[in-house]
């Protein structure tokens, strides 16, 4: 035997994606909210002469799907047969989580069940009798500590051994004699269609259509037993089989528990108690704001000393390289093109490097699922529900994963306002911008000015919602509900991984990108051969007068107008090409001093630039990802042109606003 | 008893958050310069913040409320990380001060955020490990 | 049972019963995949002008008023 694939699913939150992890030793997204995993994911492993594909899932409650993220789940397990199913189940809430193994052991599919959050379960005082819990499912139960690595192995044997094992047992849920005898007959009409028996558990299909499920009638609907079905249907209400399925599932379950499982003691534990004061009613949304300050003290403060190292030590390189290097031009290309743009970038790794700390620690506490809550009352009343805040706070890293996110919003258009209005969350390769420009001109009050943007950003972002919701996406907000999962004490190890993992991408990104992106700005600052490095009449010079009628009423030159230019392509590019042509190769902080010795810049005219940056278009990427997640290029185009009018107009009305009590424009 | 204990530290350390928040804030926007309470209006907001919290615990406690004792502790366990959080600040702000050579002296350090911390701290070590010891690793 | 409120005017600690669903199909199908249908016993934990957090089993779930409303439960009573 060879090929085998194994689907991870399970209810959301419940460690899919560690055990994914632990097995094919990748490193997706971990989380403790539900809705971390949006897409499927694939990893290939080598087990005892097999080659098997595991197959991450994104959580869902049940086998009918409501969010874009739950119909991946449920369109695999039902349609792409995978040889078998592991149920990841949290050991600390069998009973929910075994409501989801019901309608899997209907389904048909060989299914292993990972006992996961074993550990939990222990501190908690449950005991759990796995033996017992086998043998009255049916199905393989194997104790699994994702976060550990425990139970791996078993996991595997079982679950190559059920692949095996043809026909393995089924065991369903007897749903009381009417119901049976409804599914009964439709059974019996739909055996008529050979090819869906083939495709599809008759029986199971027959569970779903009596419950009324749209999906499992779409599936018939081609069938020459669609007419029979239907008029089998026409006669009963499924609404009332349908609550009262659901109710027999349950106490199937609750006739399970008690003989598998003895209960820990009870109590109001820590998440409810911290919960009584983090979502209080006047205190949570100052809690919020100032859990948020204290994020960013440690962003900046914390990696001064370490950007004053780099710089010191760019300085040295710069001047080692203009000693050194002959001829001229090419000192210049690696002093004022390589050190001078990519250094201007690399110089804020540590700042980078401690947000992802935070927003990796935010991620690992639970908190996130609470500031949904918390700004749920704020969105309701621009027309979207909380939980539209989780992309929004996910887009502090990057906008990408942050529009991928949107995936669990249920509402077509909902989810659609959530897309567009994220780019304005100032992701992580804005703040090189802002530090940049908020130290050199703000001294003192660059934390708070920083602060400020941020919140402007998140301003921005709900005042465009309401924008769009009275305008071209009306409607009404979907309703939001969303489980609270348990606070957890994330550990120093993973924490660090997960900033490394995601810091690593921004030192690549500036040996990639933004290198390309310095040399080509470097290239047209020197050419044509002869003309003054960096003047104006050099292309980049020419470039840059042909844009800056533009951006003259924001107070810009044409310096700042070719770094817009490059930075749709990333936003670190703004800083990489100002390094670039500032000509500032002597590296260290010479790039801000030269910044704060230009006579056409003052301290509006930092605000405003900071202000267009911030809501502009972020990047490429994030296009491509808008096209993508909208399927339209049309929301795509709409998202840069709207996210460059507001910049445009904002920029001017602070930038004019601020001349007036910072002087200067 | 030793409700009563706990309720009467929240008032206390409550206060003294709201009433030195409100110093910072006031400061900021008008440039006076305290000693040992700089100039911070985001700073001052934080502590504001603290102290409500603190204070919403003791009047849960005066009112008999169980939640009271919620509010204390994690009103405590707020100060305590803000207090670290300004601690690892200041540090750093030494560090750089040595590497770029500049002055720097210990006052830089003591600001509302740590000494108030200090209370929370001796508040975290007598009632709060029992209360946190609940939270399971990730 | 017959129904008496909806969810959301449940003060914080009390307990009910669920004994009905007013919502959309799918959404009904969503609420009984995370235990929340007619029969299971609910506890307000944490309340705010209408949404609030519940406990039902060993999950915790926060329901915004909208969907609070359409929950309706049997006579609740202090847990
Ligand atoms: N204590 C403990 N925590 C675990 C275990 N497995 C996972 N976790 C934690 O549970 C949280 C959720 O883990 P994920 O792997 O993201 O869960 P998921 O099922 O993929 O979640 P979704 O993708 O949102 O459906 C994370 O904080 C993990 O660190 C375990 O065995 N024990
Ligand atoms: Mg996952």
């Amino acid at each position: 035997m060879t090929g085998i694939r194994i689907a991870l699913t399970g209810n959301p939150n419940v460690g899919k994606t560690t055990l994914f992890n632990a097995l094919t030793g990748s490193r997706q997204h971990v989380g403790n909210w539900p809705g971390v995993t949006v897409e499927k994911k694939t990893g290939r492993i080598d087990w005892n002469g097999h080659a098997i594909d595991v197959i991450d899932l994104p959580g869902t409650y049940s086998l009918t799907a409501y969010s874009a993220d739950e119909v991946v789940a449920r369109d695999y397990i039902i349609d792409e047969n995978p040889d078998v199913v592991v149920q990841v189940v949290d050991a600390t809430n069998l009973e929910r989580n075994l409501y989801l193994t019901t309608q899997l052991a209907e389904l048909g599919v060989p299914v292993v069940i990972a006992l996961n959050m074993a550990d939990a379960a222990e501190a908690g005082g449950y005991a759990i009798d796995r033996e017992k819990l086998s043998a009255l499912l049916a199905i393989p139960v194997v104790r699994t500590v994702g976060t550990r690595g425990e139970g791996l192995d078993g996991l595997l044997d079982a679950a190559i051994r059920e692949a095996e094992t043809s026909p393995h047992h089924e065991h369903t849920v007897g749903y009381g004699n009417d119901a049976e005898a409804m599914i009964a007959s439709i059974v019996d009409v739909l055996s008529a269609d050979k090819d869906l028996t083939k495709r599809y558990p008759l029986r199971w299909l027959a569970v779903r259509l009596l419950e009324g499920d749209e999906n499992a009638l779409a599936k018939i609907r081609d069938s020459p037993a669609f007419t029979g079905v239907q008029a089998l249907l026409s006669g009963i209400d499924p609404d009332e089989y349908e609550a009262a399925m659901a109710d027999r599932r349950y106490e199937m379950i609750a006739a399970v528990l008690p003989q598998v499982r003895t209960a820990g003691a009870g109590g109001m534990n820590v998440s409810e108690m911290v919960d009584r004061v983090v979502t209080d009613r006047y205190l949570g949304i100052p809690i919020f704001l100032a859990l948020m300050w204290g994020a960013f003290e440690l962003t900046f403060a914390v990696a001064a000393p370490f950007v004053a190292l780099i710089e010191a030590g760019l300085a040295w390189l710069s001047a080692t390289v203009a000693g050194s290097i002959e001829p001229g031009w090419l000192a210049s290309l690696v002093g004022d093109g390589i050190i001078g743009g990519v250094g201007a970038v690399l110089v804020f790794v540590p700042n980078i490097f401690i947000l992802f700390l935070i927003l990796s620690f935010l991620d690992d506490t639970g908190y996130l699922a609470r500031a949904a809550f918390i700004m749920d009352r704020l969105m309701y009343a621009i027309g979207l529900p909380g939980k539209a805040f989780i992309p929004m706070l996910i887009g502090f890293g990057c906008n990408v994963p942050g529009i991928m996110a949107a995936r669990t919003i249920e509402g077509e258009k909902d989810r659609l306002i959530t897309i567009l209005v994220n780019p304005f969350i100032s992701c992580s390769a804005r703040l090189p911008v802002y530090i940049l420009f908020a130290g050199a001109f703000f001294g003192a009050g660059a934390g708070g000015v920083v602060f400020l943007l941020y919140i402007l950003g998140i301003a921005a972002a709900i005042g465009s919602a309401k924008l769009f919701r009275h305008t071209i996406l009306p409607g009404e907000s979907s309703p939001f509900i969303m489980e609270m999962p348990p606070y957890r004490l994330p550990t120093a190890w993973t924490s660090l991984l997960h900033m490394w993992s995601r810091g690593a991408m921004y030192v690549r990104k500036a040996g990639t990108i933004i290198l390309v992106g310095a040399l080509v700005v470097w290239c047209l600052a020197s050419l044509p051969f002869g003309v003054d490095y960096g003047s104006s009449a050099s292309l980049a010079g020419a470039l840059g007068h042909l844009l800056e009628p533009l951006v003259a009423p924001l107070g810009f030159d044409w310096k700042i107008a070719v770094a817009l230019l490059f930075g749709f392509v990333a936003k670190e590019v703004v800083v990489g090409s100002l390094g670039v042509l500032y000509g500032t190769g002597e590296g260290g902080d010479a790039l801000s001093m030269a910044l704060l010795a230009d006579p056409g810049l003052s301290a509006a005219t930092a605000l405003a630039l900071m202000i267009f940056v911030l809501l502009y278009t972020p990047c490429l990427a994030t296009i491509a990802t808008i096209r993508k997640e909208t399927g339209s290029w049309r929301w795509a185009g709409f998202s840069v042109a709207y996210g460059l009018v507001l910049a445009w107009l904002l920029a001017l009305i602070v930038g004019h606003i601020a001349s007036l009590f910072l002087g200067g424009a | 008893m030793s409700n009563v204990i706990k309720g009467v530290f929240g008032a206390v350390l409550g206060v003294l958050y709201g009433g030195l928040g409100m110093l910072q804030i006031v400061s900021a926007v008008t440039y006076l310069a305290l000693p040992f309470v700089p100039a911070s209006f985001f700073g001052g907001f934080v502590l504001l913040v603290i102290g409500a919290v603190l204070l919403t615990g003791a009047r849960k406690f005066a009112q008999g409320l169980d939640e009271g004792v919620v509010f204390v502790n994690v009103g405590i366990l707020l100060s305590v990380a803000f207090g670290a959080v300004t601690l690892l600040a200041a540090g750093a702000g030494a560090l750089e001060a040595v590497i770029a050579e500049e002055a720097w002296s210990i006052a830089d350090a003591i600001t509302p955020a740590v000494y108030l911390a200090v209370i929370g701290a001796a508040g975290f070590l007598a009632w709060c490990r029992t209360f946190f010891r609940g939270l399971v690793a990730a | 049972m017959d129904p008496i409120c909806p969810l959301a005017l449940l003060s914080a600690g009390t307990e009910a019963t669920i004994a009905e669903v007013r919502a959309g199909k799918e959404m009904r199908f969503r609420l009984a995949g995370m235990g929340l249908c007619p029969g299971a016993r609910v506890r307000a934990q944490c309340v705010d002008r209408g949404s609030l957090i519940v406990s039902v089993g060993d999950a915790r779930y926060a329901l915004s008023r909208g969907i609070a409303m359409k929950i309706l439960v049997g006579e609740p009573e202090a847990a």
